[in-house]
């Protein structure tokens, strides 16, 4: 299972060798003096979801595997990142929840010129925040998305964390055609206005999942990282117990999910500690009961016959040391609002797009159907976007987020965690910080940040096609 | 049915149920599962000699592209009906004229989710152009106004 990084140390270099056993010191590697570097090439090439029998998908790839590298860095280590372009079109990489330097986000136009095809671009940051994050493209996202390109970008604590095994479920969302091609339709109007390019084919890692196996008595550290264009999942763990320890890269305060639903929506990452305590030989589904009336196993928790690792869950406690935020000091904070517009059932807030008047006389496709007060900013960033508020460094941002649509929302934030303060006035509790914060229909939340990193900086809804589509924004921090 | 029941029902207020013609016309209807107007459109039928088969799916732009409706012409869910595609929220009086005169063509849509439309809140404001589309590649004709 490519998940599992005990298997993969002595088959890859520096960077997945220094992934380690987390809950075994001895086996870390010395780290090394020199700024670590790593190439990744971004090409077409073709999968298998299904295993090695099954039909061939021809995908967009990093590194010729789907999902791409999962890339283990160390916390506070620097890292170059060369990127070879041999796609057709232009791409970037953004690392996203990585807080970097502006020209290091990957957004084309407006913090670095795209790459161009045959060209590359060097990717150089020291990530202060140790944690679940992910990579993917910041150019022609959708389709660049929906063909693959994404993978997994794991920094590691300064201080193993004690668990049995730290595994990762890349979970990726598929719209294929009955050929096993991926379909076409990429920016379809009714996608765009409603609920995104959601697919009929989910994987763990690249396939379409088989049993997770697993051991009786372990603690398992479980990355889940939703890297859908679309397709928010609520994953339930049949007999089971998750415990939420960290949500987009960031420690929380330990928690069981309400109603024990895993909420993930696309770009968010959750870190789960999960003690097995099944029965040996027994099997446990995990379940995605997001959409009414669409719920699906997802894969099957299978316990090998063997008797538990040990006769009561690890005593160590499960949380993780935290990263190092700043801490908003809400008092002086100063004050936006940014109001989500627009999509189907809208409501008229947007002239030609809510409730879609004469929706057909223009045509949607590639054109606006969300907008972000009042403003459309579509397809993938360019220069000249105009800030929609400027910040002066160091000050703290109270951001009020408003859903005025039908719709559900991930907002993501570029540079920044975000400590989310309250959702619809009620105090959101564990001490949470997200860059990539869900936001129901009509839903109000309220966030603070620091403004400590120059830029013009993202903020945009992570469902790819209303992203495209209008749902983007832009702030300057001076 | 006679001509002036047509007539009479095209001039009645579009919620207003009608009597059953006969026998409950079947209908299935593949919908995206966070769209609620949809849902209203399914009882507003259903007020109206219809039963309504509601399938939640991801995919409707697969669906509704492969069942021939064009692509700037969607309507937000695709009905079929007695071997005609319906899309978008069709008033049931054109409806049941297109299967009551069963004309050679694959199906008619309505574009969007006008205001005022069945399943749709607000006021009727503009005239609404009911397509026929075929599968044979012809552009799409107007079936009817409203």
């Amino acid at each position: 299972m490519n998940s599992d990084f005990h298997h993969l140390i002595s088959r890859r270099g520096f960077l997945v060798a220094a992934a380690g056993v987390a809950a075994s010191a001895s086996m870390r590697p010395v780290r090394a003096s020199a700024m670590a570097e790593r190439r990744i090439g971004v090409a077409p090439s073709q999968a298998r979801f299904t295993g090695p029998d099954g039909p061939h998908t021809p995908v967009w790839t990093y590194d010729r595997t789907v999902p791409g590298p999962a890339l283990r860095l160390l916390q506070r280590e620097p890292i170059r990142i060369v990127v070879d372009n041999r796609l057709d079109e232009d791409t970037t990489v953004h690392w996203h929840g990585i807080r970097l330097p502006n020209a290091m986000d990957g957004v084309p136009g407006l913090t670095q010129p795209p790459i161009k095809p045959g060209e590359s671009f060097v990717y150089e940051f020291t990530p202060p925040d140790a944690g679940t994050f992910w990579y993917h493209p910041h150019a022609d996202s959708l389709v660049q998305l929906g063909r693959g390109l994404a993978g997994a970008l794991i920094v590691e604590e300064t201080e193993p964390v004690a668990v049995d095994r730290d595994l990762l479920w890349l979970l990726q969302d598929w719209r294929l055609a009955k050929d096993g091609q991926i379909a076409a339709g990429f920016g379809n109007m009714m996608d765009a206005a409603m609920s995104g390019r959601v697919g009929n084919v989910v994987t763990i890692n690249g396939t379409v999942p088989v049993d997770q196996s697993v051991k009786a008595g372990a603690r398992v550290r479980l990355r889940l990282a939703n890297a859908s264009l679309a397709r928010i999942m609520a994953l339930r763990f049949e007999g089971h117990r998750p415990v939420v320890v960290a949500i987009d890269g960031q420690p929380c305060d330990p928690h069981e999910p309400e109603d024990g639903r895993l909420v993930l929506a696309p770009a968010m990452r959750i870190d789960i500690m999960l003690d097995m305590q099944g029965d040996p030989g027994k099997r446990y589904a995990v379940i995605d009961d997001f959409y009414d009336g669409l719920a699906y196993t997802l894969t099957t928790l299978a316990y090998d016959e063997a008797p538990p690792l040990r006769a009561h869950p690890l005593d160590a406690p499960v949380g993780l040391p935290r990263n190092p935020l700043p801490e908003p000091d809400l008092v002086r904070a100063e004050r936006q609002e940014i109001v989500l517009q627009g999509g189907m059932m809208g409501g008229g807030k947007l002239a030609g797009v809510g409730g879609m008047m004469g929706m057909a006389a223009h045509g949607m496709n590639g054109g606006a159907a969300w907008a972000i007060n009042d403003m459309s900013m579509t397809g993938d960033g360019h220069a000249g976007m105009a800030p929609q508020f400027t910040l002066k460094r160091g000050t703290t941002c109270h951001l009020t987020m408003r859903n005025e649509t039908a719709w559900w929302h991930p907002m993501h934030i570029h540079g920044f965690s975000m400590s989310v303060l309250s959702r619809n006035g009620s105090p959101v509790p564990h001490r949470q910080w997200q860059d990539t914060v869900l936001m129901a229909p009509k839903d109000t939340i309220e966030c603070a940040f620091v403004a400590d990193n120059p830029g013009d900086w993202m903020l945009h809804c992570h469902v790819a096609d209303h992203q495209m589509a209008g749902l983007m924004t832009v702030f300057r921090v001076t | 049915m006679k001509p002036t029941y047509a007539f009479a029902a095209f001039a009645l207020a579009i919620a207003t149920p009608m009597p059953a013609l006969a026998a409950t016309i079947n209908a299935i209807m593949y919908k995206n599962p966070q769209c609620s107007c949809c849902e209203a459109y399914a009882a507003y039928l259903e007020q109206n000699g219809f039963k309504v088969d509601i399938k939640s799916v991801h995919n409707l732009s697969q669906i509704s592209s492969d069942a021939g409706v064009p692509a700037d012409l969607e309507g937000c869910h695709t009905l079929m009906v007695d071997g005609y595609v319906v899309d978008g929220l069709v008033p049931v009086d054109i409806v049941k004229k297109l299967l009551t005169e069963r004309p050679a063509i694959t199906g008619i849509t309505l574009a969007g989710m006008p205001t005022g439309a069945p399943g749709m809140g607000g006021e009727k404001a503009e005239t609404w152009t009911i397509y026929a589309f075929t599968k044979d590649g012809k552009a799409p004709t107007v079936y009817a106004t409203e």
